[in-house]
């Protein structure tokens, strides 16, 4: 037994050093996709939020120079800043509300569900530049359909895009719009997952549609409300492709949706300032992180205090 | 399968094999694989077709020198600057007034001058068929960083159905005889129509380029140019009051007089449109415009000089050139020198000329048959001939797109009539001049 014992050891050592650098090769391309795609662009640009860089001349170290002048010399970053926040917010609190609302209708058994569901589904699998053109000529003053709609109301042409104050507003119905699937699709997968036990419990004492809502699916779902939060604050934080299409390269009318993300990309590729613009890209990671981490931290102490 | 080395290793082997023969003919369509020039432009459809006219005429006159065309997207400095910064800066590209002092600057396009003193026959040859202010538009801290093309200076362009029909006198044909901005004014209300319910069935005056650089345009037209020196000023006569005056006169047009359409009313149908559908009697934009009116079915025009305002003595276009450069790190020198002067050159000029694709920038050409021909419809063809010596330069600075973005910013409110023109003199003239000052 021993003798046999002694041979076998080596050779499953020998077979699992065998399935080990079989398993690296198996993910070898895909660790040198993130190494070549994610980690040396992130290194570079860390280095390059250092440097004086316009993609021709060699690079020039210029230490926090980049970063001194986004917060004391730059008046379009706080600008942009106020923006982006303005847009996160208006985005992300209607979002969690309406997709919350959706995701409790969707979750019932109803006859037909499966269109509804797939209806509302459907902004999911429309790419970004493609939801922005159609959403234009929805804006369309004279001849898009939602002034047509507000006309038989008798309410008067409203300029969407092209004045200011309107332009942000419609940026935010656009990005609600595009985020409420993938925020619908959570919350469901976390709603189906409450036992039906407790509802039935909470009817027979007596409480309602709307009691049972609050008081069983809201608090159960804090988990994936919570991930809905964080996700859809990173994804409106970096806003760019909608913004572009839809109110052009420069973040107009003016400067009423000149976010962070239009910045950086003004900055890198119209400007040619590719170092302050890394510096900015570093700076919004810096502010999703600590907001990240603010999220978990009052997460996990409210989970604590359950 | 997978316990089994062999098959573990079978496997691997078989997708070392796959990914490595999808690999080959990727490098090979993605590298300079062949030792074709190449040459990077910008155009739309219709320009595009006939700009293949001066291609071929060279493929024939060159046929030991293969080109390949590269059409440019919607922003053509951006994707030139991509192509040059990864190594793969076309031969020859366009080059725009307003942005090729940044990349000039940047050691990205060739100092011709070496080139043309190995060549002093076509040096003095090209010196003497220029016209010099479009010529030293591209002469940049005492290099000479491309050759002008074309002339896409703007202009007005007439429907002259309209105009017989409204019974209004067609305006001047030469840029000498100027009409005032109280006339084009008069003109624009003339042509104007109103259906019953008040909406506008026919505007009087359209903009095809862009707003806030035909504002501008019109406060040049008031007497005072974008900025002195042309050459990296420190300083833009935005608040300049008679150019402001030209300014506001423009933005009247649309938000006061209502002659105009204003940017909400371009929205489900472009100004070109309007134009090329009669819906407009008259009509800013360039000669590349040509091309896509020529071809409107059932539309009768002519073109006419701009308007110019009571502190002016004369109209004025923009110089509005492009030209043609050489890389500085181009690998076929020779070969692109050859296509640079051919396209801009004698012999590409009166090929240019006689397709009616742009205004050729060689006087030989201008004045030629050929350019005639091509534009017999135009009656007042002498707005063309003459447009480039009558025209004004814009400024040159590698911070143009800095400009541009605050012009952007800034103009917009003016345009729709929410603020005087003459804010434009407060907080954007200085923002503007410390640009400059501190690119």
């Amino acid at each position: 037994m021993t003798g046999q014992s002694d041979i076998a050891v080596p050779r499953r050592r020998g077979s699992m050093g065998r399935r080990l650098g079989a398993g690296y090769l198996f993910v070898a391309p895909n660790l040198a996709a993130v190494a070549v795609f994610m980690l040396f662009p992130l290194g570079f640009s860390l280095y390059m939020s250092f440097q004086k860089w316009d993609l021709f001349t060699p690079p020039e170290f210029v230490g926090l120079q980049n970063f001194r002048t986004l917060f004391t010399a730059d008046p379009l970053f706080l600008i942009a800043l106020r923006n982006t926040v303005v847009f996160t917010v208006g985005t992300v609190a209607p979002t969690v509300l309406i997709s919350l609302v959706v995701a409790g209708v969707l979750n019932r058994q109803v006859k037909g569900i499966g269109i509804f569901r797939t209806i509302v589904f459907l902004p999911l699998a429309v790419s970004a530049v493609v939801m922005a053109v159609v959403w234009q000529f929805v804006f369309n003053t004279d001849n898009g359909l939602l002034n047509i709609m507000l006309g038989w109301v008798g309410i008067g042409p409203i300029p969407w895009l092209i004045e200011p104050h309107w332009a942000m507003f419609s940026l935010c119905v656009v990005s609600v719009w595009k985020s409420v699937p993938f925020a619908t699709v959570v919350l469901l997968a976390a709603m189906q997952g409450i036992p039906g036990e407790l509802y039935e419990a909470a009817r027979i004492d007596g409480a309602g549609e709307v009691r049972r809502f609050f008081s069983i699916t809201v608090p159960l779902l804090r988990g994936a409300l919570m991930f809905v939060v964080v996700i859809s604050i990173i994804n409106a934080f970096q806003a760019f492709d909608l913004v572009y299409v839809l109110t052009g390269g420069n973040g107009g009318p003016e400067t009423a949706t000149y976010v962070l993300g239009i910045m950086l990309f003004q900055n890198a590729f119209g400007f040619l300032q590719f170092g302050y613009a890394s510096a900015l890209a570093w700076l919004m990671f810096a502010i999703l992180l600590t907001l990240t981490a603010v999220q978990l931290l009052l997460a996990r102490r409210s989970r604590l205090e359950d | 399968m997978f316990d089994t080395p062999i098959g573990r290793r079978t496997l691997l082997r078989g997708a070392g094999v796959l990914g490595a023969a999808a690999l080959v003919p990727g490098q090979q369509g993605c590298a300079a694989d062949d030792d074709a020039l190449t040459f990077f432009f910008a155009a739309n459809p219709e320009e595009a077709d006939a700009r293949m006219l001066v291609v071929d005429a060279f493929r024939r006159r060159h046929p030991d020198i293969k080109v390949r065309t590269l059409l440019s997207g919607p922003n053509p400095m951006q994707q030139v600057s991509t192509f040059c910064a990864g190594g793969k800066c076309p031969d020859v590209m366009m080059a725009w007034e307003f942005s090729y002092a940044g990349l000039a600057d940047r050691g990205v396009l060739l100092d011709l001058g070496g080139l043309l003193a190995h060549d002093p026959v076509f040096a003095a040859q090209l010196r003497a068929d220029s016209i010099a202010s479009l010529y030293d538009t591209f002469t940049y801290n005492d290099g000479q960083y491309a050759f002008p093309e074309q002339w896409s200076g703007n202009f007005l362009f007439y429907n002259t159905r309209l105009f017989a029909e409204a019974g209004v006198r067609p305006p001047p044909g030469r840029w000498e005889q100027p009409w005032s901005f109280g006339e084009f004014l008069d003109t624009a209300k003339a042509l104007t129509k109103r259906d019953r319910s008040g909406r506008v069935s026919q505007w009087g005056f359209v903009d095809t380029w862009v707003g806030s650089y035909s504002a501008g345009l019109f406060g040049m037209n008031n007497g005072v140019p974008w900025s002195t020196p042309r050459m990296n000023p420190t300083h833009l006569n935005f608040g300049n009051p008679a150019f402001i005056e030209g300014v506001q006169f423009y933005a009247d047009l649309a938000t006061r007089h209502k002659v105009a359409p204003t940017a909400s009313e371009t929205q489900s149908m472009s100004t070109m449109d309007l134009f090329s559908a009669g819906r407009a009697a008259m009509a800013l934009g360039g000669h590349w415009r040509y091309q896509t009116f020529d071809r409107a079915a059932g539309l009768d025009f002519d073109v006419t000089v701009l308007p110019t305002g009571p502190r002016a003595t004369r109209a004025r276009s923009n110089i509005g050139s492009t030209g043609l450069a050489i890389a500085a790190g181009s690998r076929r020198r020779q070969q692109a020198w050859e296509f640079v002067k051919f396209a801009a050159g004698p012999e590409g000029q009166a090929v240019i000329g006689r397709s009616g694709l742009f205004v050729p920038v060689l006087r030989s050409a201008i004045d030629s048959t050929g350019f005639a021909e091509a534009h017999r419809r135009i009656g007042h063809l002498a707005v063309l001939t003459g447009g480039p010596a009558n025209s004004e330069g814009l400024p040159i600075t590698p911070s143009w797109e800095k400009v541009n973005a605050l012009m952007d910013r800034n103009f917009g409110p003016v345009l729709r009539g929410s603020r005087p023109a003459a804010s434009l003199a407060n907080g954007f003239s200085h923002e503007v001049d410390e640009v400059l000052r501190n690119p």
